[in-house]
């Protein structure tokens, strides 16, 4: 049994990771599958963001194959979809939820947060039955092992990539489209997406002072203060990079020329991705994004108060990382660890870029090994066995 | 009401219109501030038991039920047995006595739960104190608490535990989630 219809619902807590993997999901599944989405966003001006064709003040309006609908409160009667995806537990309607049990023809899906931790194997796909309604809802856990729900890709990402990454016309275009001209080969393009990050100053002293040429693209975004304040004190202490501070009025610092970049539409980014040799991604959709782009990168997990989320990234830097040398291996763990305590980045980021070339091969391997987990096409799959299922249970009542 | 992530071993819940009691509750965090409550129920009505995953914040009703002070006596596969003051006797199944069995020893006092008056499964005090039968040596300096590392207690439970703690050390352990709590 194929659901044909599909309500995504989307609470939107900070950034634009949840609206990301929302947006990204909801137009894989009307475009690559053919089902009609309804997105339900709580807030439309993140989602503009992300699709500058919407309008944060219209409840109701087709975006690119998807129907987008605020989501408002009270929550209007509507017919629930076959499918319903409630993203990151973010809690239903009521009324919505009571009616889905009384149709009972809607297969209910929790799409959790991305980890890789192992606890994750034993949970993924189970149900959760409704405390106090005849209905289950099941959870689906993204992941990078085959015992999870796998990572969002599109269908023809990997061949828009190749094309990009083998096509200089179109490479100069999107520098082009930047204000710039196409950098030269020797020097190195990093992006740099993250949240605030005291190890920024140790970073940029880092690629200001290399031997190689570094120009880093900063999408908009939480670290752009700190960007500033970098130049700023650098203007204020010539001694500290000579002469050469302040010979750029775009924040040029010896060797280090950095561009701040507008905020960019999901497919703008991909390309940004794909243009630069090394990126620095936060939270969860630029990571997945990056490691898509198959480049050397370096992941800003999303900080949590209690620190859990050294537990996370761990458990990722342990699957990353084993089937690399110990040295890479180490100058991996080195960075990342280095920009997530905000401390130490620019050794850590010398090691790092020593190991440039092992790195990019694993980087290359390790999009392909993923891709064979497509996440999409797993929560349809998973979604018609949970509708199998039940049809047999009520025929069998 | 109570939240999925504070029901225990042995908590009995309203799951729809069936009487479940909780075998395992194992707690994670997910991304941000969510979190999971990984849990095995059995049905008390049907005896069939399933695992289910809630978060940690979703709400049930609790069915207060029966319970009777009693101390651990004897192991007769597969069923744990219990006494009374009175001498009564209460089995209670291996697989319904969730973490309570990586603690258990003779003449262990304890809380056994009935369900229409049948033993369903037993509740150990909050926090029990237990010997480090093996770990590897104390790290010296150490002395934060934050450093943790793998200890097996009496009964070949393994827990981690401070960095400081040795071999032959009393520990305090919270029963509820299998934390080590202190030295003795």
């Amino acid at each position: 049994m194929r659901n044909e219809s599909c309500d995504i619902f989307c609470n939107v807590v900070d950034n634009y990771g949840d609206i990301g993997v929302c947006w990204r999901l909801a137009r894989q599944l009307a475009n690559e599958h053919g089902l009609a989405v309804r997105l339900w966003v709580d807030d439309l001006g993140s989602m503009a963001r992300l699709c500058p064709e919407t309008d944060a003040a219209r409840d109701i309006q087709q975006c690119r194959g998807v129907e987008v609908r605020r989501w408002i409160k009270p929550f209007p009667e509507v017919q629930p979809a076959g499918l319903v995806i409630e993203a990151f537990a973010c809690k239903l309607p009521q009324g919505y939820i009571e009616a889905v049990a009384a149709q009972q023809r809607s297969v209910w899906i929790n799409l959790e947060y991305l980890s890789a931790e192992d606890w994750v194997h034993g949970c993924h796909g189970l149900p959760s039955p409704h405390p106090s309604l005849p209905l289950t809802r099941h959870f689906f856990f993204p992941g990078f092992t085959s015992q999870t729900g796998g990572l969002l890709l599109e269908r023809d990402l990997f061949t828009r990539r190749d094309a990009f990454q083998n096509d200089t016309v179109q490479q100069q275009a999107f520098w082009q489209s930047f204000g710039m001209d196409m950098p030269s080969a020797e020097t190195l393009k990093i992006s740099l997406f993250g949240y605030e990050n005291d190890a920024l100053h140790d970073l940029f002293d880092a690629w200001a002072s290399g031997a190689q040429p570094v120009l880093c693209l900063v999408p908009e975004g939480r670290i752009l203060p700190q960007v500033k304040r970098y130049f700023e004190d650098a203007g204020r202490d010539s001694s500290r990079h000579g002469d050469c501070v302040g010979m750029n009025p775009d924040l040029q610092s010896c060797n280090l020329l950095v561009r701040v970049q507008p905020f960019v539409e999901q497919e703008r980014y991909d390309e940004l991705l794909w243009a630069c040799d090394v990126n620095f991604v936060r939270g969860e959709d630029s990571c997945v994004r990056a490691q898509w782009a198959a480049k050397p990168f370096v992941w800003q997990i999303y900080p949590q108060h209690d620190a859990v989320h050294w537990g996370k990234l761990q458990a990722f830097l342990n699957l990353y990382c084993a089937p690399l040398s110990s040295s890479a291996s180490e100058a991996v763990h080195g960075l990342w660890k280095a920009w997530n305590q905000e401390n130490g980045a620019g050794q850590a980021w010398s090691v790092f870029i020593e190991m440039r070339g092992e790195l990019e091969l694993h980087a290359q391997h390790w999009a392909r090994q993923l891709a064979a987990n497509n996440l999409a096409l797993n929560l349809l799959d998973f979604s018609q066995k949970i509708g199998r299922m039940r049809a047999l249970e009520i025929e069998g009542q | 009401m109570k939240i999925a992530q504070d029901l225990r071993v042995g908590n009995v819940i309203l799951v729809g219109t069936d009487p479940m009691v909780i075998l395992k509750a194992e707690y994670s965090r997910s991304g941000r501030n969510g979190s999971v409550v990984k849990m095995k129920m059995k049905n008390l009505l049907t005896e069939s038991a399933k695992e289910t995953v809630y978060s940690a914040d979703d709400k049930f009703e609790q069915i207060m039920l029966d319970r009777k002070e009693v101390t651990y006596s004897y192991f007769a596969d597969p069923m744990y047995v219990f006494m009374d003051g009175e001498y009564n006797q209460y089995e209670i199944e291996a697989e319904s006595m969730g973490d309570a069995i990586n603690y258990i020893e003779d003449g262990m006092p304890c809380e056994v739960v009935f369900y229409n008056e049948k033993a369903i499964s037993v509740e150990l005090p909050n926090t029990i104190v237990r010997e480090v039968v093996y770990t590897e040596p104390a790290v010296r300096g150490d002395t934060s608490g934050k450093v943790m590392k793998p200890a097996k207690i009496n009964g070949g439970f393994e827990l981690p535990v401070a960095a400081f703690v040795e071999i032959g050390d009393r520990i305090e352990i919270d029963t509820r989630t299998n934390e080590y709590k202190k030295r003795a």
